[in-house]
């Protein structure tokens, strides 16, 4: 992904580029609120820059800053992800339960965030598991031997 | 598992960033393995008994439950 940038420039980028879409949504919402977008792009460039950094580091953290994790830390990594993701289907639950027992009118983005971390699961499930085969099922592919040239 | 990734090493003269230098890994994978606390995947345990000198057996021992050299 992104091989026209270098490995320690690609999160900055898309953290400087996603504050910046950030930015433009406030503009869009309303002129008069240009400050909030001017302090959003304040943040993301602060927060690019400490990125930016951070990679640097001899650390686990540096590395998966600088998109240079070995497969040590892209495990490590996807660990922190599935996790962050699990806590979050609990939070989302939690404050579903919670929007719904004081009648609340703000119940449905919990319920979003649920949906969403489901799917996300038996999507991970269907895209990465081994599909479903007979035994052998690949025996009717012609096998070469190594026997024949 | 036990693992003779330190006893190799430090029988070269070699620090942990330099053998993680020459394996294509970081310093603290190094660590991680050294320590038990991380199994290396097949590719990379071929590379690191390659450049021991050794087989994958030999460098790593799944009969001894116990980590670290």
């Amino acid at each position: 992904m992104m091989p026209f940038i270098p490995p320690r420039l690609r999160k900055p980028a898309g953290i400087a580029l996603a504050g910046a879409v950030f930015a433009a949504a406030w503009l869009v919402r309303d002129g008069s609120l240009w400050w909030v977008a001017i302090l959003a792009v304040i943040a993301a460039a602060a927060r690019a820059v400490s990125w930016y950094r951070m990679g640097g580091r001899d650390t686990d953290e540096g590395a998966l800053a600088a998109s240079q994790a070995d497969e040590r830390q892209q495990l490590v990594s996807l660990q922190s992800r599935a996790l962050a993701c699990n806590l979050a289907a609990v939070a989302a639950f939690i404050g579903l339960t919670v929007a719904i027992a004081v009648k609340a009118a703000w119940w449905w983005p919990f319920l979003v965030i649920l949906a969403v971390t489901g799917f996300g699961y038996l999507l991970g499930l269907s895209s990465y598991g081994e599909p479903d085969a007979d035994d052998d099922a690949d025996a009717e592919q012609p096998e070469r031997s190594p026997i024949q040239s | 598992m036990r693992n003779r990734v330190r006893e190799q090493r430090t029988q070269r003269g070699l620090s942990q960033a330099e053998l993680a230098a020459a394996l294509g890994v970081s310093r603290q994978t190094v660590i991680s393995i050294e320590s038990g606390r991380y199994l290396p995947s097949l590719p990379l345990a071929f590379t690191i008994a390659r450049f021991f000198d050794l087989t994958v057996d030999k460098m790593f021992d799944p009969d001894d439950e116990e980590a670290g050299a």
